[in-house]
């Protein structure tokens, strides 16, 4: 165990990591060794399909909500036009959230989207074009989680950075009123 | 999707806490959401009004965005529901039919997903050659084809969201995957084909309003003309398959 870290530190929700990388590395997995031993592309397309969209439903229902603090959605208004929504838990939660675990988090959906781009080039070095339609659904997947989850923990700093303005400002009025009235 | 893609707005009960306003319109199902004051409620929120005096907030609880920390189980669970809701929409007569634009309103994109595999899968299976190619090629028609005909509403100057058209043209599937099914049991050829094609109009009908109101009177021709041929071919690869 490294010296430096407290006593315990290690991941704080190991089940919910572990559900995390499971349906990721599942999806790889059977897509890479799936021609091996299934000749039939409709069972690899639908497993895999399936595997990349629980994935999805997992990372941005469950895993993001518990190894970051995070959540985002879309919602339309009464206006009729599309409102993007980000979530995130209070700043001590925040602060409390464990290293290891969100680490691990943005580590793999980032890895995740790498490895089903080189199998994309793969694919289409291959001219399979039928493969390249299962990598466009799951890349397209993970790349939505990313683009989702960073501009949701984007807007989590830009929160507390007005909290902390709006607190700074609220105790300098404060004092000043409270330097007032003793006078 | 895709997502994929969340309404949060199952379960969150009155707190006691100062209610913004309404993001969206009330139905007995839903509350309005209690959006606080604290700063680290939802982003986007509008004029805050102040908050009463501090509600203390249990460590674990988090009363101000409770779907962060509901069980796994309720998401699924709200999830399942909202499909089921939509479906529910799209399909079945209802007063929601006169304003399609509030119909659809939380939209997602599961339910289609499943009709759509749902829909490949039937028509692989019945089919007796071939069947690789068959489910990629209807669920390569039916993406497209949706992405398609979101583009030509939207390029005729309607005024529809990209992904709730998406996702009603994929509820809209679900009469078609029903036909699908009936032609899965091989009775007799007509009984077959009328099964479809009304199946298929249930389709063209639960589409249509969403569809003719986003357009201008003088293109609704135009708009509604691929999403009807669309249908058609559906209907006709279910029953060239069966």
């Amino acid at each position: 165990m490294d010296q430096n870290q407290p006593a315990g530190e290690n991941y704080a929700n190991p089940k919910t990591c572990f559900f995390h990388v499971l349906f990721k590395a599942a999806a790889l997995a059977f897509y890479i060794l799936s021609a091996l031993f299934f000749d039939s592309f409709v069972i690899i397309f639908v497993v895999t399909v399936v595997l990349a969209a629980l994935d999805f439903w997992v990372v941005k229902n469950v895993s993001g909500r518990i190894l970051v603090g995070l959540r985002w959605w879309n919602e339309i208004n009464e206006q009729g036009e599309s409102v993007w929504k980000f979530e995130c838990l209070d700043q001590e939660s925040l602060a409390r959230m464990n290293k290891k675990d969100s680490w691990l988090f943005w580590w793999t959906i980032y890895l995740n989207a790498v490895a089903w781009i080189f199998l994309g080039i793969f694919s289409i070095i291959r001219f399979e074009p039928d493969y390249v339609l299962v990598v466009g659904v799951c890349l397209s997947l993970s790349i939505a989680n990313i683009v989702g989850f960073t501009r949701c923990r984007k807007d989590a700093k830009k929160q507390i950075q007005q909290f902390a303005t709006q607190t700074i400002a609220s105790r300098f009025s404060s004092t000043l009123q409270s330097a007032f009235s003793v006078v | 999707m895709e997502n994929n893609f969340e309404n949060p707005f199952h379960g969150a009960g009155q707190v006691g806490q100062a209610v913004l306003e309404p993001t969206r319109r009330s139905s007995p199902r839903t509350p309005p959401f209690p959006y606080s004051s604290l700063p680290f409620a939802s982003s986007n929120a509008k004029s805050p009004t102040p908050s009463p005096s501090p509600v203390v907030i249990p460590p674990g609880h988090n009363i101000v965005a409770p779907t962060l920390t509901e069980p796994v189980w309720e998401t699924v669970q709200r999830d399942l529901s909202r499909i089921l809701s939509n479906l529910k929409l799209v399909l079945f007569p209802n007063p929601h039919r006169e304003d399609p634009g509030k119909a659809l309103r939380d939209w997602d994109l599961w339910g289609p997903f499943f009709f759509v595999i749902f829909l490949g899968l039937t028509l692989s299976w019945s089919a007796s050659i071939k069947k690789s190619e068959i489910f990629a090629v209807s669920f390569a028609l039916l993406g497209i084809g949706a992405i398609v005909l979101t583009l030509n509403v939207l390029l005729l100057g309607g005024k529809i969201i990209f992904f709730q058209s998406l996702s009603l043209l994929g509820y809209c599937l679900f009469p078609l995957d029903i036909g699908a099914l009936i032609c899965l049991f091989k009775g007799h050829f007509i009984a077959r084909m009328i099964a479809v094609f009304v199946t298929m109009f249930w389709s063209s009908w639960a589409a249509y309003p969403f569809i003719s109101s986003a357009v201008t009177q003088k293109r609704k021709a135009l708009a509604l003309y691929p999403l009807l041929l669309m249908y058609v071919s559906v209907a006709f690869l279910i029953i060239a398959t069966s």
